[in-house]
């Protein structure tokens, strides 16, 4: 649903629910930068074009998101692991994101990432289309046959649902203007 | 046929209400069947001729009505013999003018098992309702004093190019009672006329008396002498026309006499004694002494002075025969003589006589029409005749004041008063009519009366026999249909008293009858009534011109018949085939003819094969093959009631074997067999879903408010998050594993 199709109270409890979010985010953050502070650090920097990604994402699917994400942490993730099997420090959790070399890496599979995003769904909207259209095309040769078979009063229980939302439709119309 | 009918009709046309003049009356003849018909035939008696043995021209001095008959014979070549029941030859080449009736026309018949026997033919009138009934009685019993009956039935006429009801008659050897007068005065002596007329007459009315058969044709051109020593007077035949169709007025009593010839009634035996007792007049008397009287004189004079009064008034008349003659003459049926009365009179018993009651007389008479009017039954007579007037003396109110005035009936006078004032009340619509309110009035001012509207004068129990040669004159209902519309025959119930047991059931089956005419749907209506009322009248239907109907087993072979040269196009039914099976067929039908009234054209055809399946089913086994045909080519519509077109294929492939075994059942159940259209239903509704969820998916894909292109995009986008974390999943995953190793 729109926002602007959302009643006041719905807009309300929106807006409720993304503070009380936003609480606990900042609850578990907290948590988990006591007690994996290196980690944290990492990740934070590592996966910054992800938290772009997910700001610029205007899609309630998020698809660009999960998409960079998960190919971000591709490239964050062995540095994460150098941490937990080496040096679980600040200093060298720091030293990670002054590298060079590591943040090209990170943020490369971030790239690569965004690259598939734009490159890929054009690719798979165009077999979908072309499903869709087998589809519909199958689905109108079985009413044609049908109608064949049976006439045209088959399609008489479509007929009746045009009519009922042409009217409900009209009778929308009247009422939305009185 | 249009010409038999046309003649027919011709035929009853000269039967007026009342013939304007008394040498009419004696001279209506039967048109001859035999084509091209003669108009001279059928004029008014010609001048005497000498010696016209049996025809009745040489008694026209006597005053006495005699019908003229002259049948011309048929060319026998073109017009082979007829055969009835495999048995009896009819030759229209060799007509018997000397035994013609006013409606039959007589013809030489030869027996094939008795080829001696002494045989004549009648072909009865097409269209004319004959006494079925009362022929398969006389056929099954043997009647003394009346001549008998052989056989009947119905024979393809070719004279008149249709079939015709036949009876087939002993002949008579020495000819008609009139014959034996040829060459002496037509006059019988007081001391001869019991033995020699009224003896044998008397025995076999009190014969038909016992069957419940009144004759209803006893007139002096109606005896015959079965014998050629003519020492046998018989009466003669009554079953070629309605009851009392042929009698000149005079023979009818003074109720019956005021209706029109078909609408005199099935009437009782009194009735006949009644006409008995004016032959014995004539005869007595050597003449007719009201010869000179036209009609409207005779029924007034009847009215006024009473019958034996007007007839013997001013003639010498026996004194023993004079008690007889005032008991069979009395104009009151109940005072009348009957069988038994005549009985103990031949015997030699005295009877008591019969009190003379005058007409109650008027202080003054009422004039109308030029008349002085001295009861209020020759008022009514008059008023019948001349509605416009009479309307107009009624709304003036002298009418009344001369019924409490002059002739002291006040309770006439408020019923009339009452009478008017409700016809006033409905001013302007047909019951407000000036012809409903004289005909009531006429009901009122004379109960025993028929029922007189717009010249359409008829007893009650004649209502059949007038209403079908109504129909076979004007080729509709109208008259006969305002009656029951305005429900004449109810106001004429309610005038009589005291209602017996027998008015009491006519009233009902009448009101039965006004409910059938009201319903306007095929099987219903006034043919129903038609039909009802006449349950021996031939199917009147266009479609069987050429047959004879008068039994429902004949029907579908009639039909079979008539697709030969019909056009197929057109339906083997229609009002007049409905209400004769609705009439004769015994089984319940009322859903057919529902079906059959539908106005949709599938459900009425299917009602109409369902009807003629279930005939045949019950009535006749055998093969239909011509109506099967018919009916097969009219079915496409019944067909399409399927949906399924696989099923209409089918049944359509499979007409032709069904129409080659000529079995309607077996069409019908293809047509509509109940395994079949609930499977098609069913089929149908699984079809429309199955459409409909197609319809629902195809536009969940391509509907009006869907955004294809971006749908795509989003499911591509999708897919591309999805594949992004798999890859991810898998390449920790391998991380992990590296890392570990």
């Amino acid at each position: 649903m729109k926002l602007h199709q959302m009643s006041p109270e719905q807009l309300e409890e929106r807006r409720r629910r993304g503070r009380s979010n936003l609480t606990w985010m900042l609850v578990v953050g907290t948590f988990l930068l006591v007690i994996a502070a290196p980690t944290m650090i990492v990740v934070f920097f590592g996966m910054l074009p992800t938290l772009v990604a997910y700001i610029i994402d205007r899609s309630s699917q998020k698809s660009a998101t999960f998409c960079v994400g998960s190919i971000n942490f591709i490239g964050v993730f062995p540095y994460v692991m150098d941490l937990w099997f080496d040096f679980n420090t600040i200093d060298a959790a720091l030293n990670f994101v002054t590298d060079l070399f590591a943040m090209l890496v990170m943020y490369s599979a971030a790239a690569f990432g965004w690259l598939l995003f734009m490159t890929m769904p054009t690719v798979v909207a165009s077999f979908v289309t072309v499903l869709q259209q087998r589809k519909v095309a199958q689905l109108r040769g079985e009413q044609k046959k049908l109608i064949e078979e049976w006439g045209g009063e088959v399609a008489a229980l479509v007929e009746i649902e045009r009519t009922e939302q042409r009217e409900h439709h009209l009778e929308d119309g009247v009422s939305g203007m009185t | 046929m249009a010409n038999a009918l046309d003649e027919a009709v011709e035929t009853a046309e000269p039967k007026s209400d009342v013939p304007s003049s008394p040498t009419e009356e004696g001279t209506v003849v039967l048109s001859p069947p035999a084509p091209p018909p003669d108009p001279a035939v059928a004029t008014e008696t010609p001048a005497p001729k000498p010696v016209p043995s049996g025809n009745g021209k040489g008694f026209v001095s006597t005053g006495i009505p005699i019908p003229n008959r002259n049948t011309a014979p048929a060319d026998a070549a073109n017009h082979p013999a007829a055969t009835l029941k495999n048995r009896y030859l009819i030759f229209p080449s060799m007509p018997l003018t000397d035994l013609d009736t006013p409606s039959a026309s007589a013809y030489s018949v030869e027996d094939r098992r008795e080829p001696g026997r002494h045989l004549f033919a009648l072909i009865c009138t097409p269209g004319l309702p004959t006494r079925t009934r009362t022929m398969v009685d006389l056929r099954s019993q043997v009647v003394r004093g009346l001549i008998p009956l052989v056989d009947f039935g119905p024979v393809h006429w070719s004279p008149l190019g249709q079939s015709c009801q036949v009876v087939i008659l002993e002949r008579p050897l020495g000819g008609r009672l009139l014959d034996a007068f040829i060459d002496k005065p037509l006059k019988i002596n007081e001391y001869d006329i019991g033995r020699r007329l009224f003896e044998p007459l008397a025995k076999a009315l009190a014969e038909l008396s016992a069957l419940d058969l009144p004759h209803r044709a006893i007139r002096i051109d109606n005896l015959y002498y079965m014998d050629k020593d003519r020492t046998e007077l018989v009466l003669g035949e009554c079953v070629t026309a309605p009851p009392g169709y042929d009698q000149p007025q005079i023979y009818e009593p003074l109720d019956r006499a005021m209706a029109i010839p078909a609408g005199r009634g099935y009437g009782h035996t009194t009735d006949d004694i009644y006409a008995l007792g004016v032959i014995g007049v004539f005869l007595l008397l050597g003449y007719n002494p009201a010869a000179k009287a036209s009609n409207e004189e005779l029924i007034i004079g009847k009215a006024e002075l009473g019958t034996y009064q007007c007839l013997c008034g001013n003639e010498r008349i026996p004194l023993p025969l004079i008690e007889p003659l005032r008991g069979m003459l009395s104009d009151d049926a109940k005072e009348r003589w009957d069988t038994a009365a005549m009985e103990q009179w031949l015997s030699g018993q005295k009877k008591t006589p019969i009190q003379r009651r005058g007409v109650t007389k008027p202080k003054t008479p009422y004039k109308f029409a030029g008349r002085d009017h001295l009861t209020p039954r020759t008022i009514a007579f008059s008023f019948s005749k001349n509605v416009a007037d009479a309307s107009k003396a009624i709304k003036s109110g002298k009418l009344e004041m001369w019924l409490r005035q002059s002739l002291g009936q006040p309770e006439t006078a408020d019923s009339i008063a009452a009478t008017t004032a409700m016809t006033k009340v409905h001013e302007g619509s047909p019951d407000g009519s000036d012809d409903i309110l004289i005909s009531k009035i006429c009901m009122r001012l004379d109960p025993q009366a028929p029922i007189r509207y717009k010249g359409f004068a008829f007893m009650p129990d004649g209502f059949g026999a007038a209403l079908a040669l109504e129909y076979l004159r004007k080729g509709n209902f109208q008259i006969p249909g305002e009656i029951l519309a305005r429900d004449l025959l109810g106001y004429w119930f309610a005038c009589q008293s005291p209602i017996t047991p027998d008015l009491s059931a006519m009233d009902r089956s009448f009101i039965a009858l006004r409910n059938f005419a009201k319903i306007n749907e095929v099987g219903f209506g006034m043919e129903r009534c038609l039909y009802e009322l006449n349950r021996s009248l031939p199917c009147q239907s266009p479609l069987l011109q050429q047959s004879y109907v008068d039994h429902i087993d004949e029907m579908l072979p009639a039909l079979d018949a008539a697709s030969e040269h019909v056009d197929k196009r057109s339906r083997p039914i229609d009002n007049h085939v409905a209400a004769f099976i609705a009439t004769h067929f015994k089984f319940d039908i009322q859903p057919h003819l529902k079906a059959l009234s539908d106005s949709k054209e599938e459900t009425s055809l299917i009602g109409m094969l369902s009807l003629f399946a279930l005939m045949q089913w019950r009535l006749s086994k055998t093969p239909l093959y011509g109506l099967s045909s018919w009916l097969g080519g009219l079915l496409h519509p019944a067909i399409g009631t399927y949906h399924s077109r696989a099923t209409r294929r089918a049944i359509e492939q499979e007409i032709p074997t069904l129409v080659r075994q000529g079995s309607l059942p077996e069409l019908f159940d293809l047509i509509d067999n109940a395994d079949r259209r609930t499977k098609d239903r069913a089929d149908f509704q699984s079809a429309q879903l199955e459409f409909s969820h197609a319809e629902a998916e195809i536009q969940s894909i391509i509907g009006e408010n869907i955004d294809q292109e971006k749908i795509a995009l989003q499911t591509g986008e999708r897919f591309t998050a999805m594949v992004g974390i798999v890859m991810g999943m898998v390449s920790i995953t391998v991380i992990i594993f590296v890392k570990a190793m």
